[in-house]
């Protein structure tokens, strides 16, 4: 939505906008109450969800989060923890090409210098199937998408 | 009298220790008061057009002929050496640790990204032969080669010697650095050659005689010049 409103502020400078131009605004405000219930619902299960989505991926393959020297499991939790609450907000806004452009490109770096693509790949398939268990399928339909990027842009070569 | 440079954009001063501050608006401060643009690390730049670039090229070309390639290196390599002081500060402000203690592949990622803020393009470290005393980093929209377009020689000497400046300064010992495939000679990006200056110029040689950076890569596995 910020994205869009600024590209369309950069678009129409000296000119009026089109109708199709200004049709982002009336379909974002017609799913703003469902963004807004979506997002307060996951600020309310973020916890649960993010322990959830660790244990099974520390359950499928134990040595992605924690190895025989070092428990990296703190480290984890607390990026996950950030790319969600940017997922989350990203949702609300209908804005994730902020998210990717802010957040996604420069992690996606960090992953893979430190080579943690597998882990984030399993992290963001568990978490879409933990999350649908706490959103109705409408909910589901405008937070996976977000989830789906996360998992494309931090858990591939 | 001195400008005082201090990047005061909303993110820095809301999270000042945030690490993702790389978008355009994060990144850079406009102050068209007193007509500066600072970096998130308080350094102050200027933005060049395409023809400014070009202009440097062929003005320098058209001073110096051949030597233009080693006088572009040369101010990389003087460019790499003092940004790597100015990295160990900024990374040790902003991570509260020394560069020295820190993952490698980490620590490079987070020395190029200024660069890729700036427009100097995306990287690819491959440090796959380090243990053999070589690596190699691809370079993705080089912005030298991607302004002069195909011309059919390697153009990006200044990278070159920016990497050259920077590594030999955070390894302590002297690194050279080649242009072994350009954007420019066709390719679909530029890689670069990093290591000891033997190497360098067998490289340079093979690259003369016709060699691809293939086979200067093959030459180099295979134990040539070891």
């Amino acid at each position: 939505m910020l994205s869009q409103m600024q590209r369309l502020s950069f678009n129409v400078e000296g000119r009026y906008a089109t109708d199709e131009e200004l049709r982002f605004i009336p379909e974002y405000l017609k799913t703003y109450e469902l963004r807004l219930q979506t997002y307060q619902k996951l600020q309310e299960i973020e916890g649960i969800v993010i322990q959830q989505v660790l244990d099974k991926v520390l359950a499928q393959a134990p040595n992605t989060i924690r190895t025989d020297t070092i428990d990296v499991s703190a480290n984890c939790k607390r990026d996950v923890t950030m790319i969600w609450r940017y997922s989350v907000a990203a949702l609300l806004m209908d804005d994730p090409d902020t998210l990717r452009e802010r957040c996604l490109l420069w992690f996606q770096t960090i992953v893979r210098a430190i080579n943690r693509q597998k882990v984030c790949y399993a992290t963001y398939t568990a978490m879409q199937d933990v999350v649908k268990q706490y959103l109705t399928p409408q909910q589901s339909s405008l937070f996976l998408p977000i989830l789906d990027l996360n998992r494309r842009l931090l858990g591939n070569d | 009298m001195k400008l005082i440079l201090d990047h005061q954009t909303p993110a820095k001063i809301h999270n000042p220790k945030n690490h993702h501050h790389y978008s355009f608006k994060d990144y850079f401060q406009f102050d068209a008061d007193k007509g500066t643009i600072v970096d998130w690390n308080d350094a102050q730049n200027i933005f060049a057009t395409e023809d400014f670039i070009i202009g440097l090229v062929e003005g320098l070309e058209e001073e110096v002929g051949e030597a233009s390639a080693a006088i572009m290196y040369t101010i990389g390599c003087e460019w790499g050496q003092k940004d790597a002081f100015f990295f160990e500060k900024w990374f040790e402000k902003e991570f509260d640790r020394p560069v020295r203690q820190t993952n490698l592949m980490f620590l490079l990622e987070t020395w190029w990204w200024p660069f890729t803020a700036q427009g100097w393009g995306r990287w690819e470290v491959d440090m796959g032969d380090r243990r053999q005393g070589f690596m190699f980093i691809n370079l993705f929209d080089s912005a030298l080669a991607r302004t002069l377009g195909d011309v059919g020689k390697p153009v990006c000497h200044l990278y070159a010697g920016l990497f050259s400046g920077f590594f030999t300064e955070m390894v302590k010992k002297q690194l050279g650095c080649i242009e072994i495939q350009c954007y420019s000679m066709g390719e679909t990006y530029c890689k670069f050659l990093l290591g000891g200056q033997e190497r360098i110029d067998a490289a340079s040689f093979w690259l003369n005689e016709g060699a691809t950076a293939k086979d200067i890569e093959k030459r180099l596995r295979s134990g040539e010049l070891k």
